[in-house]
């Protein structure tokens, strides 16, 4: 085979770390953190990058045309809307009506076949009619959830001790599949390759001679066939990047691939390959040159833009109708301060707790409270980190039991119980030795069946509460106490506490008028036998429940010493303040207080009315959140109650929650602001108030970490939405656990990445709509032209339209909007009105 | 013939009727008659356990010419089947209710879901060849429907395709062996079969008969996915989890289950035999092992499936009966649980972090292991069954459970426990024993008119059993002294070969063309 070797010239080090940038980071089952997948092209527009999704491998960005044209029928999108998307597309020319038929008929009459980059699999496919891109990804799948296994095998078959690509050649050289099913020359290729990551590249690369033009977009275009171990690769990387350690185990990824590639050109050396490998090249180069001018999908995302256009008008319109207090209503000190997650689920609840009582408070902040920690679970050999995966954890912290002598009890009873449980299972695992735990065992299986069907028992145990009992789970605490753990150093110095207490409070717009309990609410789930659990826990503490960092904050801030310190730097907490620490149930609406141990016994009568009004917040909620499930509404509250624990226990159960499907507002203001409209669990909410925020440093912690982390979020359940079979991870009951990473849909394939579809759609309709997040922050807007400016990332999701920023004025009014490039428009309501009457 | 039998039938056919009307009802329908159906078979099902055990072996004739037709056979193996699944289906289908809610196909699929049911209903109360084989062969074609309840995925259709191949040939042994069976006694009757074949003996056996149970070994094996044909088995979660249950927990026994019915006469073939223990052998060993290596949750329970299955084989094949009817029955409860909760793995991985002791590999605390094992196990046994020594078959099933006892205890003992630990873990080992000699004892006592006994074992048996015994005991052996070896520091070429089942699945999925692009 004669080379061109065009691509001698090109430095392969800068050309993967392009590549690599372009996939956005996948973490694993045991902490489901929503990631926005279109994360690594966030650097191009909306409407570019939906073009080149389109044409690297047929990924859409849009729903399909009817899914808007009912919305149109529907009145969702209005005239008005379609008129103003229009207008931005530079098509103000076409009316709303010709445009609709323009569209309605080009999609009738498309049936053209969609070229999309084709790879040497792609080539090797023509040529004998296999489909090698699926036996290639089969293999991949089969080698990696060995290679990253937690646990699911008992024999773990490859050798994990050196680099990733060390181990898949190791496994590779031997591996038979490929030649069985025709690929003469794989193990050979494999053979000849060098050990190294970046050198192999350079040879396959070299071997394969792709147009230079194309390098960086073929290669994209090969990581995305085994899109969803690509994306867990980058989020070892990411991990790497905040933790040290090997961060390069994408470009290892990307070196298996071409190895791939390079053997199949090996293998098919002698017959037509080489031709359709150059017009593949020619398709390629011409997609490349040509792909921002493809007017295919225009339509589609020009009703998009309309779509998203209608869900703001609605969204102005009902912030603006609302009369907002400027100030509080009456000088009365709160009983009841609760602070919760931004998380939308949060807003349902509090709008339910603020409705009890004038003496209410509630507060939004990110679900860690500016606590980063990292957790070791009593017991516990290593922890895990609680906090937003854009920032390193701080400290370690253990979990304690209050006595230290039931503390030394209870962490030997879990070590025996998890010794005995690790030996049960090599009996039941193990070759041969398995047949003598079914015999005498299985039948025990027969009353487990039912009570596991009936919700009395669960299939295991929860994990926290593993080999513990109920009472060591009531006292057990947080140990901030300096001391190692593991080579580890773990607690808190009394300085390190006090700044980070003076850092939260801060953050949170809390220095002054302290209520007498001050609630620090972090949220959980419960679901059974759910491998996606922990998607519905919360996000910023690093999709773990918040727990543990509400103990810790609710600790520090309590401590006398702390407070003394903090009054020092100008903050000052009345001594009968109590600062509770409590975690939200998202699935059953329960709020349950940890440290009931911190109340004083002058307070106990007003904390039982405290957790009077948790319960009936807990009611009401549960009696809305109803509404959204099959659970009919003439039942009374308690069996309301009852059918939504049950759900959390059953393990059929494929949609205890809702979780965030639905999300697509953020607003940045005083809670006061939007105390008077529901939102219907649409709306992440943080309480911020600009005028006591010194510098905008608040702002700006807010706009390059939760206003992200909301992006990233509604940008999981856009994208499992408007295509679920390239960023959505399918049918929940086909799912297959592959090492406790990840899912398969049925017995093969890529590992799937994002929402399954249960988790977005009801049977009947979606309940999650794609909108992109409308983000609304109360605040000058020179200050956020300010912040836009001094971060790139933040500014291009603006500029790019990834989500969409206004301004709330002074009267509580929204009333800029960002279009790009530090320019803003202005919202005129009167004509906002006028448009809405047409 | 009492009316009241007639009532036996009334759940298979409340099934059979739900998944014929099933596309025509609405899916609450179709489930709240699936349930109903299910309990009424748990009903009947001790109904009529209490009426054979207070009379006798009990057939049930609804119409029959030439003894081959609709005849149904109550006796302690069937009901033993039929409350078994009675019990798994109420199970499965309630969870079916939930799991697929939403999916515009639900009634649909608990309609094929409920005709299964029947199928298996009807095959495992069968009266004569004819009705077996016709149920044998429906259960097949009916699963084949949920195993392409998805049917636009191609994986899907890949595994059924498989299924087909392998459940023809299947048939065709059977339809071979069950000729044979006919024409040596002109009849279908397995009643009158079964007493024929009980006053003959081995040594005059026809040669028809030998043949017969050749052949019928030689179908279970396909039925039950014994090596070389289980591929389709490790491949068949294209279709929703409940089926997987149903399948592993139901279906799958009905390869185990014909050589047990016709226990009597496998027990006059020394080759049947022989091939039971070394093609049962083998699968297990096989397939357990491969079971060990796979790192998606649902392809190694199928795997553990395959094994099962050869290890139940195994045990007909030495001919203890009764323990094999008791591997296969909580295997199924087993399995069933595995899958409905297979989800649940996640949450196992993620309380994995404790602190444990390390494994030493002491050969000196390894040894005081194995000898306590024994000892533990030996005590407990002769508490039951004091001359063990004279139940070749036995023993030889004991000392597999003894294999699996090693494998909970040593990696205790070898690894500096605490001593409560240590405790408990005997007590545990104790409960084991018990439960092992206990249940089995229930089941030979339950079964024991249904099942040959004091089975006299050729020298060839004994030989071929004790080479087994010794290869199995090989396997744990080396399990139990290189932990580390299965960690995934050690690299060879067997890892990924055993991975991947030696390729058995890729020639077939080659053979098949599973990977040829379609072009529509």
């Amino acid at each position: 085979m004669v080379n061109t070797r065009e691509n001698i010239g090109v430095n392969t080090e800068q050309l993967v770390k392009h590549t690599v940038e372009k996939i956005a980071p996948l973490w694993t089952l045991e902490n489901f953190i929503a990631v926005n997948p279109y994360w690594g092209k966030s650097d191009n527009s909306f409407e570019e990058a939906a073009k080149y999704y389109n044409k690297l491998n047929s990924t859409q960005l849009t729903m399909p045309l009817s899914f808007y044209m009912t919305a149109i029928d529907e009145g969702v999108i209005k005239k008005v809307d379609v008129e103003k998307a229009l207008e931005q597309s530079g098509l103000d020319k076409l009316s709303a009506r010709e445009f609709l038929n323009i569209a309605h008929s080009n999609n009738k009459n498309k049936k053209a076949v969609q070229q999309n980059i084709q790879i040497a699999a792609d080539c090797a496919e023509k040529v004998s009619g296999i489909d090698w891109s699926a036996v290639m990804t089969d293999c991949i799948t089969s080698w990696a959830s060995s290679y990253f296994d937690k646990g699911v095998a008992n024999w773990n078959t490859v050798e994990r001790s050196g680099s990733l690509f060390h181990s898949w050649r190791k496994d590779a050289i031997h591996d038979k599949k490929p030649k069985i099913l025709g690929l003469k020359k794989f193990n050979s290729t494999v053979k000849s390759l060098p050990d190294d990551a970046i050198e192999s590249i350079d040879f396959c690369l070299k071997e394969l001679a792709p147009k230079n033009a194309t390098l960086e977009v073929y290669l994209h275009a090969l990581l995305s066939r085994v899109g969803g171990w690509a994306a867990y690769t980058a989020g070892l990387d990411w991990e790497a990047n905040l933790y040290g350690g090997n961060h390069a185990q994408l470009t290892d990824f990307l070196a298996v691939l071409l190895a791939w590639e390079l053997s199949l050109q090996n293998s098919y050396e002698d017959q037509s390959f080489e031709i359709f490998w150059e017009m593949s090249q020619v398709n390629n180069l011409e997609i490349i040159s040509d792909f921002k001018n493809d007017e295919s999908i225009d339509h589609r995302l020009i009703l998009q833009n309309a779509y998203d256009l209608a869900n703001q008008r609605e969204l102005i319109v009902k912030l603006n109708s609302a009369d907002s207090e400027t100030s509080k209503p009456a000088e009365i000190r709160p009983v009841l301060q609760a602070i919760f997650c931004i998380d939308v689920r949060s807003e349902v609840y509090r709008r339910n707790l603020e409705s009890l009582s004038p003496k209410i408070e509630t507060m939004g902040f990110a679900g860690f409270f500016a606590f980063p920690i990292h957790f070791i679970p009593l017991g516990h050999e290593t922890g895990r980190n609680q906090c937003p995966a854009l920032i390193p954890s701080g400290a370690a912290v253990k979990e304690v039991i209050r006595d230290e002598k039931e503390h030394k009890k209870a962490v030997r009873f879990r070590q025996i119980r998890a010794h005995l449980f690790s030996a049960w299972k090599s009996f039941r695992h193990s070759a041969v030795a398995c047949f003598g735990f079914v015999s005498p065992m299985g039948l025990t299986f027969l009353p487990k069946l039912f009570s596991d069907s009936f919700g009395i028992t669960r299939p295991v145990p929860e994990p926290q509460e593993r080999g513990l009992s109920k009472k060591n789970i009531a006292n057990s605490t947080v140990s901030l106490k300096k001391e190692k753990h593991n080579g580890l150093d773990s607690g808190f110095s009394p300085e390190d506490q006090v700044k980070l207490a003076m850092n939260a409070l801060r953050a949170m717009s809390l220095t002054k008028d302290f209520g007498k309990f001050v609630l620090i609410t972090g949220h959980g789930s419960t679901s059974t036998n759910n491998p996606h659990a922990t998607g519905y826990d919360c996000g910023a503490c690093g999709g773990n429940t918040g727990e543990a960092n509400a103990k810790v904050a609710a600790e520090v801030l309590n401590n006398s010493e702390v407070r003394q310190s903090l009054r020092n730097g100008g903050i000052f907490i009345p001594e009968d303040t109590v600062f509770l620490a409590a975690e939200h149930n998202t699935t059953t609406d329960e709020v349950k207080i940890f440290n009931l141990f911190d109340v004083p016994e002058s307070l106990q009568e007003e904390y039982k009315e405290v957790t009077g009004w948790l319960e009936s917040a807990g009611r009401n909620t549960r009696s809305e959140r109803a509404l959204r499930f099959a659970i009919s509404q003439k039942k009374d509250a308690s069996k309301i109650g009852n059918s939504v624990v049950a759900r959390s226990r059953d393990w059929a159960q494929t949609r205890p929650e809702w979780g965030l499907a639905g999300c697509n507002t953020f607003v940045v203001a005083p809670r006061n602001r939007t105390k008077r409209i529901d939102l219907k669990g649409k709306s992440f909410l943080h309480s911020y108030n600009w005028r006591e925020d010194n510098e905008f440093k608040v702002l700006e912690l807010i706009m390059t970490a939760p206003m992200v982390v909301t992006n990233w979020i509604n940008m999981q359940y856009f994208a499992s939405t408007v295509d679920n079979k390239k960023f959505g991870s399918g049918n929940k009951t086909l799912h297959n656990v592959a090492g406790g990473i990840g899912v398969l849909e049925g017995v093969a394939g890529d590992l799937r990445s994002g929402l399954p579809l249960q988790a977005i759609h009801d049977g009947e309709k979606w309940q999650h709509l794609p909108h992109r997040l409308n983000v609304v922050i109360e605040a000058p807007v020179e200050a956020i032209n300010e912040i836009l400016e001094k971060h790139k990332t933040v500014r291009e999701l603006c500029d790019n339209k990834w989500l969409f920023l206004m301004i709330m004025d002074s009267d509580g009014k929204v009333s800029k909007i960002y279009d790009r490039d530090l320019i803003w428009e202005e919202l005129n309501e009167e004509i906002f009105a006028e448009r809405i009457m047409i | 013939m009492k009316l009241i039998l007639l009532l036996t039938f009334l759940p298979t056919f409340a099934f059979l009727i739900t998944g014929m009307f099933s596309g025509y009802l609405k899916s609450k329908k179709v489930i709240n008659l699936s349930l109903f159906s299910a309990v009424l078979s748990i009903v009947i099902a001790l109904g009529a356990s209490v009426y054979v055990y207070l009379n006798e072996v009990t057939t049930i004739y609804l119409f029959s010419h030439q003894e081959l037709g609709f005849t149904f056979r109550l006796d302690a193996l069937s009901l033993v089947f039929y409350t078994m699944i009675a019990l798994l289906s109420f199970i499965i289908v309630r969870y079916s209710a939930t799991y697929l809610e939403g999916d515009e196909n639900q009634g649909r699929f608990i309609g094929r879901f409920a005709s299964t049911i029947a199928s298996v209903q009807l095959f495992v109360i069968s009266g004569n060849l004819f009705i077996l084989f016709i149920s044998w062969v429906f259960t097949s074609l009916f699963l084949h429907r949920l195993l392409t309840f998805y049917g636009d995925r191609p994986r899907a259709r890949t595994a059924a395709r498989k299924k087909f191949i392998v459940g023809r040939i299947g048939d065709f042994f059977l339809l071979i062996s069950f000729t044979f069976i006919y024409l040596q006694y002109g009849t279908g009757d397995l009643g009158i079969i079964f007493s024929e074949i009980a006053q003959s003996s081995s040594a005059n056996m026809p040669s028809a008969l030998q043949t017969s149970a050749v052949f019928l070994v030689l179908a279970a094996f396909f039925k039950s996915a014994q090596f070389p044909s289980h591929g389709w088995l490790v491949e068949v979660m294209e279709t929703p989890t409940p089926v997987s249950a149903l399948l592993h927990a139901g279906l799958l026994n009905a390869g185990p289950f014909i050589v047990m019915r016709f226990s009597l006469l496998m027990n006059h073939s020394i080759a049947a035999s022989e091939m039971l223990l070394i093609v049962g052998g083998f699968t297990a060993l096989f397939a357990s092992i491969v079971f060990m290596t796979q790192p998606a949750i649902k392809t190694s329970l199928g795997y553990s499936s395959v094994a099962h299955m050869g290890f139940s084989f195994f045990i007909c094949g030495t001919g203890a009966y009764s323990a094999a009817v008791l591997h296969i029955v909580a295997h199924s409860f087993y399995k069933g649980h595995a899958f409905l909760s297979s989800g649940s793995v996640v949450d196992i991985i993620r309380a994995k972090r404790i602190s444990l002791p390390n494994r030493l590999t002491s050969p000196l605390r390894i040894s005081i292991g194995i000898f306590l094992t024994l000892a533990l196990y030996f005590a407990v046994a002769y508490l039951f069954n004091p001359d063990l020594s004279n139940n070749f078959s036995l023993l030889a099933v004991g000392l597999v459970i003894i294999m699996g006892l090693a494998q909970f205890l040593i990696p205790i003992i070898d690894s500096k426990p605490k001593k409560t630990t240590v405790l408990i873990a005997s007590f545990l080992g104790v409960m084991v024993s018990f439960a092992f000699f206990g249940f089995e004892g229930l089941f030979d006592f339950v079964l024991n008119d249904q099942l040959p006994h004091s089975v006299i074992l050729s020298t060839l048996q004994i030989v071929t059993i004790s080479i087994l015994l010794l290869i199995f005991g090989s396997a744990v052996i080396v399990q139990l002294f290189y932990p580390n070896y299965f960690v995934g520091t050690t690299s060879s070429s067997i890892g990924v070969h055993l991975r991947n089942g030696f390729y058995i699945n890729t020639h077939f999925d080659k053979l098949i063309g599973a990977y040829k692009v379609r072009t529509e």
